[in-house]
């Protein structure tokens, strides 16, 4: 048995769940410790955080009930069921992303530094969530013959969940690396950026891709609208700096 | 003379963050973004994989022949043309016991409308006395499968008990539900989806 099946057995779903949270523990760790120089009360922080998540999980899980009234409506209780495939994710995001607006508003947090002081936290969850799909063979790679290919679905494949994971490493290690700066904003847009152009990048040699328009791959679009975005923002935010000296 | 190096460090440093050399690095990384969004796009509609078998959404469901406890031999490719869902359990496994009851009722309710369900024993890793006084237990209707030598498990790469397989009526797998035990919506949501 090599490394990678070892490692599968071990975290494979449900356990692969046990990454993500390990993976935020480290990056809400990492964001206490680079909280100081953004000047955020780290107490209201925390209470956005855990906020959010609260919305999160009930956001995703109301919307998910609604979306599948019908269903729900046979088996009411189902709702407090705990099988995670019942759930919305994008809807649970978007629930914890209005409520973190609001309660930042009301706890007068800061947005852009609130944003830099998290960015650790975002950065060490895109490594756990790439490797819960390595562990659950997740976000795969498309048939190759290169030397590097793994053994997975039946083929020879990218290793796409390694280059994910590769990536977002490094992403992580750009961020913190990253000398104190007066720009708010900055550090958050930075990963913005290095997560959208690996995402463009790495869909490329995915097996899994949802096509659009003759073969188009709809997260590399997204990808990129995000990452001329995550530009914009950054070239208006040193034009700022710029006009300031 | 590291003096000099250094001055020209600065200047290169600042040229570079010049808007003009700014934006074109930002233009170039979009453009190289944009070629290979057309360079890599998939005109032979190949991702979705759903043409070689593979135990994961998106691909055909493995094939696999096994026996009933009374000595009846079903395949896969008896149910072709219908929804399936395979369900791998064991006696022991008490999240396995408790989803067994929902499984029967969906399939009692769903059964007409071209849902079957093949719940694969992992006879490998269970006690064989104990299967049939199981089913009766249970009031189980759906066909029963003993997978003796563990080849359906291994055909499906069945890490953790209980899995269960959503698979549509054109042969691909719609939903892999590791663990559990379902919930009716869970089962009824999936369920629905295949037989469409």
């Amino acid at each position: 048995m090599n490394i990678l099946s070892l490692f599968q057995n071990i975290f494979a779903p449900p356990r692969d769940l046990i990454l993500i949270i390990l993976a935020a523990w480290i990056g809400l760790t990492l964001s206490e410790r680079h909280a100081p120089r953004y000047h955020v009360n780290l107490d209201s922080l925390s209470n956005l955080l855990l906020i959010s998540l609260v919305s999160f999980v009930v956001g995703g899980r109301v919307l998910y009930a609604l979306e599948n009234l019908a269903i729900f409506s046979q088996s009411p209780t189902s709702i407090f069921s705990l099988n995670t495939a019942l759930f919305d994710q994008w809807g649970g995001l978007a629930v914890a992303a209005i409520t973190a607006f609001v309660y930042g508003r009301r706890a007068h947090l800061p947005p852009w530094p609130s944003l830099d002081v998290l960015t650790p936290l975002f950065a060490a969850l895109a490594i756990g969530i790439a490797l819960s799909h390595l562990a659950s063979g997740a976000a795969f790679g498309k048939e190759t013959n290169v030397p590097w290919a793994i053994n997975q679905w039946s083929a020879l494949r990218h290793p796409t969940q390694i280059y994910e994971i590769t990536a977002s490493i490094l992403t992580l290690v750009l961020i913190l690396i990253q000398k104190p700066i007066s720009k708010p904003g900055y550090e958050f847009l930075l990963f913005v950026a290095l997560t959208s152009a690996s995402r463009l990048v790495i869909e490329g040699f995915r097996g899994d891709s949802t096509l659009i328009l003759g073969g188009l791959r709809a997260a590399q679009i997204a990808a990129w609208l995000i990452l001329f975005a995550a530009f914009v923002g950054l070239d208006y935010q040193k034009r700022l700096d710029d006009e300031k000296e | 003379m590291a003096g000099e190096r250094k001055h020209w460090k600065c200047i290169t440093k600042k040229k570079l963050m010049q808007p003009i050399f700014r934006r074109s690095l930002y233009a170039i990384i979009l453009l190289s973004g944009l070629v290979w969004i057309f360079v890599s796009a998939d005109k032979t509609d190949s991702s979705t994989a759903g043409r070689i078998p593979a135990p994961q959404k998106g691909f055909l469901a493995p094939e696999f022949k096994l026996e009933t406890p009374n000595g009846q031999s079903i395949a896969m490719t008896d149910a072709r043309g219908k929804a399936v869902l395979v369900n791998f359990w064991a006696t022991w496994c008490p999240p396995c016991r408790a989803e067994m009851p929902t499984i029967e009722k969906l399939y009692q309710e769903y059964q007409d409308q071209g849902l079957v369900v093949l719940g694969v024993n992992s006879t490998i890793q269970d006690e064989p006395p104990q299967i049939v006084p199981f089913i009766n237990q249970y009031n189980i209707t759906f066909p029963i499968l003993l997978d003796v030598n563990g080849e359906a498990s291994n055909l499906y790469e069945l890490r953790s008990l209980p899995t269960s397989f959503f698979i549509g009526r054109d042969g691909v797998i719609k939903e892999v539900v590791v663990g559990g035990p379902m919930s009716e919506a869970l089962l009824r949501t999936n369920i629905e989806e295949i037989i469409k």
